[in-house]
């Protein structure tokens, strides 16, 4: 029997002809990703041991993303002790505030993060790295013995494929088909269970480019899924080769791999969905929702802050303002989509229209350290999840929608269809040369 | 390695499915607290279920559980089944949660299916977790379930994470 996809990273990266689901590998990353919030628990660990120099500081990457304009005292001590961490450990990608962005974005759009590669990394959204044709392993608190012996286990998980069939509507995002994905997997009309599993994509994916891929990465990581993966296309090959910093060799699944469920999506019937609050398994066709005030709006987090997520915001929002008494909030990526948003005009459709520019980062979806939502308010976010309290107050409510609607709702101060918005051709056009 | 305990031969502790970590192992208030002292933790495994657990356990007494036991990543109830010297046999759990375990230095099988329904609370069990063989003398029934991955038996038996790395850097200290 063949190999899936992921089976095929891992077994590259373990040195193997082959690997089965079960089998505990020790693979060699092609880089360790570490993030701001967790550097002190790492550094405290392995100083505890007394271990003070990491395996191959040259394969570790920090990055700023969880806190990262310090919304405290407390927040602003962890940043010096980053830096002095970076120094101490001799970690060169050391990527410090204002600079690189949100970790599981902007490695894929500066050629770091490349189709076929295998990585460790301490947060589970690493699973984005599937947009891309690549695995990322989430290995939690366990990142220091990544940091410090250079690997650590991995147990390979099962595959399971989802063919997706049809063609979006005009007006019906990459994040309607996941929260809807997600609702199917919790009301049991699609019967698998997510845990641990790698959800690989197949079918009518020419569909979706990078930034619909990352999105689509999202809603499947909180069903618990550990990674995502899209075979590459011929458009992200290109895309990545031309960013490459290294050679790459982008992997395949077999046409005789082994999954353990094989199943089917129909979206071509799909209208835009709406995540009610408590969870991204809790959507609903945003017209059932559509007309609930809201009064906080955020754009951003691992599942929508590429480039062409912004702009498909901004095709929306462009000659009109914000609704009166909404604050909308807009975390880019990466701080080259800030500086992109800059050149072709965006940033200036954003703030005309009253929203926030937050620094390059999660946003409020990490905890609330920034734009954070009050007792008893609304709000309609692209966040990676709506669970009860995820940014603020735990008797808020949180729906989720796609970038587009997030706007329209923004605009309007209710949740409403973006379709009922006639979004700026001129700014569109500008979303697909983004990619 | 030698010299650690693969076998455990003691009394079976039963539970059913779907057993959270927070609440269903140890009281929520202990996670948040992040409270990992294994003497701090020891009084309140199965607190909110079965006070008094703890003084009536033994070291080689197994619970055995039914399907997603120990939801969510964390491992202080992990702590404190380690240090009672208590052993873990699930029909099924999170893959978070049987990470959090190992990595705790737990005896531990998963995907033992059907496991309760071949035991009962005090029944007499002998488990041998090098290759999955599970007996219940009481009742004279045994199965063969998934092993622990070999790979996986150098962190347990020296305690979990902690204790691997510990050694890991002494040995590369002294080589």
């Amino acid at each position: 029997m063949g190999m899936t996809a992921v089976e095929k990273v891992l077994a590259r990266a373990s040195g193997k002809a082959s690997v089965r689901p079960g089998e505990v590998l020790y693979p060699v990353p092609d880089f360790i990703m570490i993030h701001d919030g967790v550097v002190m628990g790492a550094k405290h660990e392995l100083d505890a041991l007394g271990i003070d120099r990491l395996a191959a500081p040259d394969k570790v990457i920090i990055v700023t993303d969880h806190d990262v304009i310090y919304g405290s005292a407390r927040a602003a001590e962890r940043g010096d002790f980053n830096r002095k961490a970076a120094r101490q450990w001799g970690v060169q990608n050391f990527f410090d505030v204002g600079r690189g962005g949100h970790g599981h974005i902007f490695p894929m759009e500066t050629g770091m993060l490349l189709p076929g590669m295998f990585y460790f990394d301490n947060d589970r959204h690493a699973t984005n790295a599937g947009a891309i044709g690549a695995f990322g392993f989430r290995v939690g608190a366990e990142i220091s013995r990544v940091l410090a012996t250079g690997t650590n286990w991995v147990m390979v998980p099962k595959s399971i494929r989802l063919k997706v069939s049809g063609n979006l509507k005009p007006g019906v995002h990459a994040r309607d088909v996941g929260l809807h994905l997600a609702t199917r997997i919790a009301n049991g009309s699609l019967k698998i269970d997510l845990d641990y599993r790698v959800l690989e994509f197949a079918g009518e994916i020419g569909q979706f480019d990078l930034a619909a891929r990352t999105a689509l990465c999202s809603s499947p990581t909180e069903m618990r899924a550990y990674g995502v993966f899209f075979p590459p296309s011929e458009e992200i090959i290109a895309l990545a080769t031309a960013r490459a910093h290294r050679p790459f060799t982008p992997v395949y699944p077999d046409a005789d791999a082994g999954y353990e469920a094989d199943l089917m999506l129909e979206v071509g019937t799909l209208e835009p969905q709406i995540a009610l609050p408590g969870g991204v398994e809790r959507a609903v066709n945003l017209s059932e929702v559509a007309g609930t005030a809201v009064s906080h709006a955020f754009i951003g987090s691992c599942g929508s802050s590429m480039y062409g997520d912004l702009v498909l915001a901004a095709s929306v929002l462009s000659g009109r303002r914000i609704y009166p008494g909404v604050r909308l909030f807009i975390a880019p990526g990466s701080e080259r989509s800030t500086r992109r948003m800059i050149d072709d005009g965006i940033m200036k459709i954003f703030i005309e229209a009253g929203a926030v520019l937050l620094p390059a980062g999660c946003g409020p979806c990490n905890d609330a350290v920034i734009g954070p939502v009050h007792s008893g308010e609304a709000s309609i976010s692209t966040a990676a999840n709506n669970n009860t309290g995820r940014f603020g107050a735990r008797d808020a409510k949180l729906y989720l929608g796609s970038p587009a609607t997030v706007a329209a709702s923004a605009i309007a101060g209710k949740i409403t269809d973006p379709r009922s918005v006639a979004a700026s051709q001129d700014v569109l056009r500008l979303a697909r040369e983004a990619a | 390695m030698s010299e650690f305990d693969w076998v455990l031969k003691g009394r079976c502790y039963r539970l059913g499915d779907d057993v959270p970590h927070a609440g269903g192992v140890i009281p929520n208030r202990y996670i948040i607290a992040r409270q990992f002292d294994p003497a701090e933790l020891i009084p309140h495994l199965f607190e909110e279920t079965d006070p008094g657990f703890h003084q009536r356990c033994r070291p080689g007494d197994i619970i055995v559980t039914g399907r997603n036991f120990g939801m969510g990543p964390k491992m202080n109830g992990y702590i404190a089944m380690r240090a009672l010297g208590l052993g873990l046999v699930c029909d099924s759990m999170p893959f978070l949660a049987y990470r959090a375990a190992i990595g705790e230095g737990l005896r531990v099988l998963t995907d033992c299916p059907a496991v309760t329904e071949i035991c009962e609370s005090g029944d007499e069990l002998e488990v041998d977790f090098r290759n999955g063989l599970f007996v219940n003398r009481t009742r004279g029934v045994s199965r063969e379930y998934p092993a622990m991955p070999e790979a996986l038996m150098d962190i347990v038996a020296v305690g979990g994470n902690s204790g691997w790395l510990k050694g890991w850097w002494q040995q590369r200290q002294n080589a």
